[in-house]
């Protein structure tokens, strides 16, 4: 019985680890299925859904059910293949892997309550199996037509959106082949007016040159590919491209549109007035235009610079100034205009929740309404994205554990229907606010208290500190919703320590509960290289790095009195003037050993890396013991002045929920050249 | 009338801190350096999703800091717009002591302690010594400890 017993813990271990990692796809899920709806590319997503179906699979094959690893095995292979298109997901496939995670929750939840386990769904194992298959033929027509791939691959990613989403509204893909000739020029037929007829009659998608065989027909052997959606005949299109209508060739979507709702829901959408004068676009694409911006912001700083040292120089540089000025101030402007095109309309971001709402009502059988009211609040995009799993979690647990069921309520002396309201409102300070409230049975004080084994809290605060706490929970039983109320410590992670803002609520008991979310409008976000000095992790954004080399000691000079350099207390100056360089394409770089710099050198510890950065158009070296990796960080000043030196220009949590220093290479070189430094060390580094 | 106040300890003596400054209380397992800081900067942690900086009282009291223990404690403090942590050895207790028990420090004590300790309570046979923590947060030195 032994044997028995061991797999009775194993399984529940399972369960909740199952739970944890099906909460955070179905979050993926629901923010891929946003971001793939603007058409961008989602690859972290689809990594971390790779992921977390990885370890349910694993995990169900240690317990040994198999239904799970069947199910997690398929979305499993959709997704690695999505992962290695750059995160493209064939169509439909969001709706099928909602359909998986929600398979495998039921069976998770069987599990709990130990009943049989079903088999997995085949046709949801086929459909998945299907959408692979049409992935693996045609990788880069992951997203499914029948569009010749030569041609697809032609296609930007704004374009293939823009086919899809028009194949599944129901108009009609054609491709037209227009084939110019010498008398065709003659008779004022060409590939310009051939545009010009058939946007009369078409939308077109794309044109695409392509050269062919040359011919009698086609002197030139350049034929064009016209790529439309039209809902004109086949006869009225050849006649616009001045083509014979057996050589047009139709587009279908591959795998049909998913039959869901969603769907039509989107596509009215696009006829919605609010919609009107929008376009759709890429972040990259903002992105882009930001660095673009820093680099001219970089130019006008040395044309400010020129303009010092020409004024140096005695001459008259006030006009010169004053534009330069001007310059400065547009600049920021248009910075500004940017980062508000990177604003959301917070209603747009929420236009899930209904659905969410909807389905969650179906699984647990209460009955619940939904109010929104955002008014015209927006926030930043990248905001935006990292909230909308908090806000999804809140109304689930709102849902599934707050509201009472229609007869409790009903006893309770309240209507049957919950009431959960989501207010967006932004403040004054640059912050959102949003209010999440439900009418249901409020938190139990004495309840979490006794699980988290402390006295009951005397306020709501104290509460909530506990029940931010990983891995607490009040709900002895399990339900298929939001499991055992996992999902408040990452509430709070993603609003407190990843944005920075903050979580409150009060809760009434029988009343019902308002959590609080204020996180600020937008957030500076780099892409930045984390690496290790000393022993410290540290990291610098991208942008500031011209190069990262391996330390070639046999490249690398070193100078005399190095041993000078005191190693915990180092002279700013003194390793400034230090006289070690590298050769680097024939030109001398100063080499400066970030550890030595910063008082944390280890004794024979060699740095194995360099990143050069450039100053003033000279460059740096700094040598560091290795690189750890690329990602986005969240960027947070350092205001305290106990804490403000210069090289340092802010912190960032890598995850580990311990603060990371950003550094300004830049900065920190051009303080080791212009130096005295600070010359401050800790006195027991 | 009594204030309530927090009691903490340095190297066995014990010092207090008025409760209504305190932010919170969090144990300590080390904070990442931050080099160029001043001396007594033992770095910073985040606390609460908060970055704050810990100030060592230690190497404020001059004395060698001492590896983390189970007991170390940082207590956030509040002042006007600054937030920042002292890191003691313990704090356990919370005390009431009436305003009137504090008495100005004797003048060797503000001399050795450069006006860090403000005032002086006897509660029993116990000597608490009030922290100044504007001053603690404030003695930021421009130059190096050479």
């Amino acid at each position: 019985m032994s044997d028995g017993f061991e797999a009775s813990e194993f399984i529940t271990g399972f369960i909740a680890e199952a739970e944890e990692h099906l909460t955070s796809a179905n979050a993926n899920l629901l923010s891929l299925d946003q971001a793939s709806a603007a058409g961008q590319p989602t690859p972290r997503q689809v990594r971390e859904l790779f992921r977390s179906l990885h370890t349910i699979k694993g995990l169900a094959a240690m317990v040994g059910v198999e239904p799970i690893v069947d199910i997690a095995h398929a979305m499993e292979t959709v997704l690695r293949e999505a992962d290695r298109a750059a995160g493209q997901l064939p169509v439909g496939s969001v709706e099928l892997l909602l359909r998986g995670t929600r398979a495998i929750g039921q069976r998770v939840a069987a599990l709990a309550k130990r009943k049989p386990v079903a088999a997995a769904p085949s046709t949801l194992v086929e459909a998945l199996n299907a959408l692979r298959q049409s992935g693996s033929n045609r990788p880069q027509a992951a997203a499914g037509t029948t569009l010749a791939d030569d041609l697809w691959a032609r296609l930007g990613s704004a374009e293939r959106e823009q086919l899809l989403q028009g194949l599944m509204a129901g108009r009609r893909g054609v491709v037209a082949t227009f084939i110019p000739a010498p008398e065709r020029a003659n008779a004022g037929i060409n590939i310009t007016s051939v545009r010009e007829r058939m946007a009369t009659v078409a939308e077109i998608v794309k044109v695409v040159p392509q050269s062919i065989p040359a011919t009698e027909s086609a002197p030139g052997g350049l034929a064009f590919a016209l790529i439309l959606l039209t809902d004109a005949t086949d006869e009225v299109v050849a006649e616009a491209s001045s083509s014979d209508p057996a050589t047009l060739r139709p587009i279908a979507l591959q795998s049909g549109p998913p039959a869901a709702t969603e769907e039509g829901e989107e596509s009215d959408d696009d006829t919605n007035p609010r919609q009107q004068g929008v376009v759709r676009v890429e972040v990259a694409r903002l992105d882009d235009a930001l660095e673009k911006l820093s680099a001219l912001v970089v130019t006008q700083f040395r044309l400010t610079r020129a303009v010092a040292a020409l004024r140096a120089t005695g001459t008259d540089t006030r006009a010169l100034a004053l534009v330069v000025a001007d310059n400065g101030r547009q600049l920021r402007d248009l910075r500004s205009s940017i980062m508000r095109a990177r604003m959301v309309p917070v209603a747009e971001v929420l236009e899930r929740v209904p659905l969410l709402l909807r389905g969650l009502s179906r699984s647990t059988g209460k009955q619940a309404r939904l109010e929104l009211r955002t008014g015209k609040t927006e926030l930043d995009k990248a905001v935006a994205e990292r909230i909308f799993p908090a806000v999804v979690h809140l109304i689930r647990n709102a849902a599934d554990h707050a509201l009472e069921s229609p007869a409790e309520r009903r006893a309770a002396g309240k209507p049957e229907t919950g009431l959960i309201t989501v207010v967006a409102v932004e403040r004054s300070d640059n912050q959102l606010e949003l209010t999440i409230s439900d009418d249901g049975r409020g938190v139990d004080a004495a309840a979490v208290a006794r699980r988290a084994g402390v006295p009951v809290p005397a306020t709501d605060d104290g509460l909530l500190e506990l029940l931010t706490r990983p891995g607490l929970s009040t709900k002895s039983e399990v339900t298929t919703t939001s499991g055992r109320g996992v999902g408040m410590d990452v509430v709070k992670r993603i609003a407190v320590d990843e944005l920075r803002g903050a979580l409150a609520m009060t809760t009434i008991r029988g009343q019902g509960t308002t959590f609080v979310l204020r996180v600020p409008l937008s957030i500076t976000i780099v892409d930045a290289f984390s690496f290790v000095s000393g022993g410290e992790t540290f990291v610098v954004p991208v942008a500031m790095v011209e190069e990262i080399q391996e330390l070639d000691p046999s490249r690398t000079v070193r100078g005399p009195d190095r041993r000078r350099v005191a190693r915990a207390t180092p002279d700013r100056r003194q390793v400034a003037r230090g006289t070690d360089m590298i050769e680097r394409r024939g030109e001398a770089v100063p080499l400066l050993r970030l550890d030595e710099i910063f008082g944390l050198a280890v004794e024979g510890a060699a740095g194995r890396k360099v990143i050069i950065v450039r100053r003033n158009g000279e460059p740096f070296a700094f040598a560091v013991d290795r690189m750890l990796g690329q990602q986005e960080v969240v960027v947070r000043p350092l205001d305290d002045r106990l804490v403000r030196v210069d090289g340092i220009s802010g912190t960032t949590d890598l995850g580990d929920g311990k603060p990371t220093l950003v550094l300004d290479l830049v900065a920190l070189g051009g303080k080791l050249i212009t130096g005295p430094g600070p010359g401050r060390e800790r006195a027991h580094a | 009338m009594s204030e309530l106040h927090v009691l903490c300890k340095v190297n066995d003596t014990e010092y207090v801190l008025p409760a209504a400054d305190v932010l919170q209380m969090e144990s300590f397992a080390g904070a990442t350096k931050v080099p160029g800081a001043a001396a007594q900067v033992a770095g910073l942690v985040q606390i609460r999703g908060r970055v704050v900086p810990v100030v060592d009282l230690r190497v404020v009291f001059g004395l060698t800091p001492i590896p983390p223990t189970l007991d170390s404690r940082v207590v956030v403090m509040k002042a006007s717009e600054r937030v920042v942590g002292l890191l003691v050895d313990s704090a356990r207790e919370v005390l009431k002591i009436p305003a009137d028990d504090f008495h100005p420090p004797p003048a060797v004590l503000v001399q050795q302690t450069d006006g860090l300790v403000k005032a002086v309570a006897q509660v029993g046979n116990r000597l608490l010594m009030l922290i100044d923590f504007i001053k603690v947060i404030g003695e930021e030195h421009d130059d190096g400890d050479e």
